[in-house]
């Protein structure tokens, strides 16, 4: 069943079933009282403040660290440099490439060389931050400056200079994704649409709280305690323990309220072990609140990607039989989480669209340039993005009306479940009805008529774009493998605990990290329902905490499945609890379990009210009153229910690069129009819609919020944030002077609508989401591509400041190259 | 520390932080402190006392004199600006671009004065001071004089105030009969940093009889461009003629590159605002 309508908070008194309803958040009275506890609010006893000393040269030698001057000032507990960091490691950094990109040895600080801006060669720890910073400038750093290299398919030249000597490339990943046959299908096709260059910019999704961590290491116990603001701890600390020699029992990773994560704090890895380390030389916690300037130096940026030699064959009909390009991600100095955006991307290999054959040769590439790890919409963005250029550019070329020629190739309600080029399978949809509901939303028969009459040369010029992609969301980390095929990953999931407490009271026990998805109030909603109560009185404890014990290796809040699999842990769990509560009911009020029914915090027999037990009498039984039990009960009733959800994948192909790599596809359409001063260059948003299906929708409002804040950071990016470098590999924006993160003033009404397409493959037919980051970025790159001319340029880039909107409206008249050309066969109508 | 430590001193009179000033070498002036806390956090700066003056009551009045001029204290902060009858009364424009000044946080702090002093080339106020022919009231314990708008900014974070001078008001004469004003920014984005901006100030009497035009983002400060002044004069007060002047802006501005925009772009640019700016001040546009 599919539903459809425009967005409403209603504020009507509310019944089960709370899920699907707009419960207000359970999360919002701390919150916005100023009483949630980030990372900067959180500490240990006796702890230093530490400030990391950085390179300012983007390539360097490193000749000679002196910390003695350093050491000599006022309140400076210790300082700890890159050698002596190594010294005290047992191996390098784990490493997901295999090959030369195996052989890179990363330590806590850099040791020999300085790969990037900002690169840490030393750490101090002092009394007060401040301190602790001063202390910092006096660390004497010896550098040698050497050659750098910031372009991604530059660095891949054999006479590059190399990075990491040890790899003896900056190679860190290469690969053929090949399927049906592009060969044929270039042969065959009436046109071949040839783009001789796309760039996906870097930028990032501003995060307003940045990184942080408090980490102890406890010289009697041997534990290290680490309080962060990581949303995936146990990635962290599956790296760093082999490196620090410390065992997984032996870490406490916790991470409370994050203001802000979007990926970019999945791998900031190399601090906390920096910091461990830190605190195990001094013999105190080192507490490390990031400043801004180094987060957007330092922390992470997303995937850059170039796209060259783009062909596409295309029929006279319309329909795209597939795409040819080669692609480099250019990944920075470090290997975090990379090289897996070579292989993320894979989920969505032909988009939206039903294209059979595509080749995509891909590179990964090491840069003079701040490490990449994940941002809203990782790697698959980058993908949709040019897929979603080279639908606009046919269009351009070819003549056709880019909303008849998406429909004409979007994969159809009725194929699914659809199985992609490469084995992935798509759930459900309704691309064509979600882009009429966008469409409409948007207002674009108006705004047609507006464009026809304004045309050119009156200053202003109206530019209608469509973006479609698809959040795949729960992956299959089996897809590690076609990386590298040593990897012992596959599959995914998440845990959960229900439990109720001594006096009968109900609480939910996470393992996962949200910040902003709103966890505490989805999963009471999804108790509340299995429970028959309220879910104002299902305590839901957030924040990942090892010593809960609620948590798998996959634990953590990314990737767009937390509705599938931190609800599916909590449904398991919580019907696990139902059962133990009615086990012990039958018991208590002697009637057979059928006969039971739980309601409002009692289990009585279905019918008869007078005969009731309540959970605080259950709770009685089990924990403080169960020699009354029969022996049977005893043993088996503990009312604390553990439950990992895990999902039904296979281990992927990796020889053939195939295999279902994620089980939910969310789609978002979006609809962007535009104003274009002719003039400037100058291009403003004046109409916005965005269409979200992720099948049911356990909280509407939420998922609404999710598609403004999404489409909010694409739009940002796509018109003005980016992350350039000079040629001496100096970051061109490191601080909001320079990097202009979107504001409230710059982000249009957004006008959301939704489609619910239950995916058949979950336990509660919702799909992840989250991730629409990318939808903007296509609509608004289309919209730009629609006020262009037939003999100006194409748009190339998918950031587009006033002034490269202005070289594309002047391209015509400068004779620049288009980018682009079509061959036509000779029989082809064109 | 992030701030390294400080003297800070209130006084309680214009007369007593002029005395602080000349007495400490390293002393300076704390208005609203949203530029120069930044600069003291970003250590291009070193003070020794902070001259806290902006609870001066003396330096934060604004009159509006008979003539239709107003004086303004170098203590009144942008909301200030935005919400005076006084400015609104005749000089509504001055208003209009402090009540874009980034956002209300910043504009309940910083201060008119500060925004002049700190000689920043993105800031809004010193091209517009310098379209209405502005005069800049100067004080040190020796004595005081008025240094005309155009001889105020030097440079870079450079003014011409010597060291112990404090600006205390900043005078603005009536817009002379048949004149108006305009103001022009191309933006970053919405209310962001400028990559070119431009003010203009122009009296019609049948033909344009006198232009004053700004350019801010070309060059290290506002600077007015007199061949398209000239070339205004004496013409029709329509849109080819507003075009034809502006054309005359060109290779003689050699704009910074940054990275908001590439010397070229602004160049381009510095056209487009400056006829957008003068049309605004002839009624045929709207600015900003």
């Amino acid at each position: 069943m599919t539903a459809t309508a425009t967005s409403t908070a209603g504020t009507r008194e509310r019944t089960a079933p709370w899920s699907g309803q707009s419960v207000a958040r359970k999360e919002d009275g701390r919150l916005v009282q100023g009483q949630g506890s980030f990372i900067d609010d959180l500490g240990m006893h006796g702890q230093g403040y530490a400030w990391f000393v950085r390179s300012p040269h983007a390539h360097a030698r490193i000749v000679s660290v002196d910390p003695s001057r350093a050491l000599a000032a006022e309140g400076v507990y210790a300082v700890l440099t890159g050698e002596e960091a190594k010294q005290m490691c047992e191996v390098p950094f784990f490493q997901i490439a295999p090959g030369a990109g195996a052989r890179i040895e990363e330590w806590p600080l850099a040791v020999d060389k300085v790969r990037y801006q900002g690169d840490a060669v030393a750490v101090v720890l002092a009394d007060t931050r401040d301190a602790a910073r001063d202390a910092a400038e006096l660390v004497d750093v010896d550098y040698e400056p050497l050659a750098v290299v910031v372009d991604g398919v530059a660095a891949a030249d054999p006479g590059a200079v190399v990075l990491h000597e040890e790899a003896g490339t900056n190679v860190a990943w290469h690969g053929t994704y090949d399927y049906g046959d592009i060969d044929w299908a270039l042969e065959s096709a009436d046109h071949v649409v040839r783009i001789d260059r796309l760039h996906f910019h870097r930028f990032s999704s501003t995060p307003l709280e940045c990184n942080g961590a408090t980490v102890n290491w406890d010289r009697g116990s041997g534990m290290v305690e680490v309080k962060s603001n990581l949303q995936m701890p146990m990635f962290a600390a599956m790296v760093i323990g082999p490196t620090l020699g410390v065992p997984i029992n032996k870490f406490s990773f916790s991470s409370r309220d994050i203001g802000g994560a979007f990926g970019n704090k999945i791998a900031f890895y190399p601090q906390i072990a920096a910091l461990a380390l830190l605190s195990r030389k001094a013999g105190r916690p080192a507490k490390w609140t990031e400043y801004r300037t180094e987060h957007m130096m330092t922390s992470t940026h997303g995937n850059e990607r170039t796209f060259l030699d783009i062909e596409v064959p295309v029929m006279g009909d319309g329909s795209i039989l597939g795409v040819k390009v080669r692609a480099y991600d250019d990944v920075g100095a470090y290997l975090h989480y990379e090289p897996l955006g070579a292989v993320i991307w894979s989920q969505v290999v032909p988009g939206c669209y039903k294209m059979k054959h595509v080749r995509v040769d891909f590179t990964t590439t090491l840069t003079n340039k701040c490490p990449v790890s994940p941002n809203r919409g990782y790697s698959r963005m980058q993908h949709l993005w040019m897929l979603e250029r080279i639908i606009d550019i046919v269009a351009h070329e070819l003549g056709f009306d880019p909303v008849e020629l998406r429909k004409r190739n979007y994969v159809q309600p009725e194929d699914y479940p659809y199985e992609t080029p490469n084995g992935c399978v798509y759930d459900s949809g309704d691309l064509p009805r979600s882009l009429d509901i966008a469409l409409g939303l948007a207002q674009v028969d108006f705004w047609r008529r507006r464009k026809q009459e304004l045309g050119t040369g009156k200053g202003k010029r109206v530019g209608i774009g469509i973006g479609s992609t698809l959040d795949s969301g729960t992956n299959n980390f089996g897809q590690a493998r076609i990386i590298n095929p040593d990897l012992p990953f596959s599959g995914n999931g998440e845990a959960a605990l229900a439990k109720l407490d001594l006096y009968g009271e109900v609480n939910i026990n996470l393992g996962t990290t949200p910040q902003g998805q709103s966890h505490e109030t989805t999963s009471a909603q999804v108790a509340a329902d299995i429970l028959n109560m309220s879910p104002e009185d299902v305590t839901v404890t957030v924040g990942f905490d090892q010593a809960h014990n609620s948590f798998v290796g996959f634990s953590g809040t990314y990737a767009s499945q937390f509705a599938v699999t931190g609800l599916g842990a909590v449904m398991g769990a919580t019907e696990k609890l139902r059962d133990q509560i009615l086990e012990v009911g039958s018991f208590a009020l002697e009637a057979p379990k059928e006969e039971l029914e739980l309601s409002s915090g009692t289990c009585m027999v279905r019918g008869d009210p007078s005969r009731s037990i309540p959970f605080i009498g259950i709770a009685n039984l089990v924990y403080t009153n169960n020699a009354v039990l029969p022996p049977e009960l005893r043993s088996t009733v503990d009312l604390n229910c553990r439950y990992v959800y895990v999902p039904p994948f296979a281990v992927p192909d990796a020889e053939h690069k195939t295999g279902n790599l994620t089980l939910t596809y969310a789609s978002q359409i979006h609809v962007c129009v535009v104003e274009v001063d002719e003039e400037t260059g100058a291009t403003e948003i004046v109409s916005y819609a965005a269409v979200d299906d992720c099948g049911n929708r356990v909280n509407p409002r939420i998922v609404e919020g999710q598609v403004h804040g999404a489409a909010a950071l694409g739009i940002g990016a796509a018109l003005y944030e980016t992350f350039d470098y000079d040629e001496e590999g100096q970051l061109e924006q490191p601080s909001f002077y320079e990097y202009h993160a979107g504001t409230a003033l710059d982000i249009p009404d957004i006008q959301s609508g939704y489609l619910e397409s239950p995916s058949p493959f979950t336990p509660n037919g919702a799909k992840g989401m989250g991730e629409g980051g990318g939808a903007p970025l296509h609509a608004v790159c289309a919209a730009i591509q629609d006020v262009l001319g037939k003999d100006d340029a194409v748009v190339s880039d998918s950031h587009n400041s006033s002034e490269r909107v202005y070289e594309l409206l002047h391209s015509a008249d400068h004779h620049r190259a288009r980018g682009v050309t079509v061959v036509s066969r000779p029989s082809a109508d064109a | 520390m992030l701030l390294k430590s400080v003297e800070y001193v209130r006084p309680g009179s214009v007369d007593e932080a002029l005395h602080l000033l000349r007495s400490n070498a390293g002393a300076a002036p704390l208005a609203g402190g949203q530029s120069l806390s930044n600069i003291l956090k970003h250590r291009v700066a070193s003070v020794d006392v902070l001259v806290d003056i902006s609870s001066l009551d003396e330096l934060r009045e604004i009159q509006r004199r008979p003539d239709g001029s107003i004086e303004v204290g170098a203590c009144v902060t942008y909301d200030e600006l935005d919400r005076s009858l006084g400015v609104r009364a005749g000089h509504e424009i001055i208003a209009r671009v402090a009540s874009h000044i980034e956002d209300s946080q910043i504009r309940n702090r910083g201060t008119i004065g500060g925004n002049c002093c700190l000689s920043d080339p993105t800031n809004n106020l010193p091209p517009l001071l310098i379209a209405l022919d502005a005069t800049m009231h100067v004080r040190s314990a020796g004595g005081s004089r008025r240094v005309p708008v155009e001889e105020f900014f030097k440079g870079y974070f450079l003014t011409a105030l010597e060291p112990g001078e404090l600006l205390t008001s900043v005078e603005i004469p009536a817009l002379p009969a048949g004149a108006r004003a305009g103001y022009a920014s191309l933006n970053v984005a919405a209310d962001s940093k400028a990559i070119v901006r431009s003010a203009a100030r122009v009296k019609v009497n049948e033909v344009i009889e006198e232009a004053r035009v700004v350019l801010a983002r070309v060059a290290p400060v506002p600077i007015r461009h007199r061949g398209m002044e000239e070339a205004l004069v004496g013409a029709a007060p329509t849109a080819e003629s507003v075009r034809a002047a502006a054309d005359t802006i060109g290779e003689d501005l050699e704009p910074v590159a940054d990275s908001h925009g590439s010397s070229e772009y602004r160049r381009q640019m510095a056209r487009v605002v400056a006829r957008r700016a003068v049309l605004e001040a002839i009624g045929q546009g709207g600015g900003m």
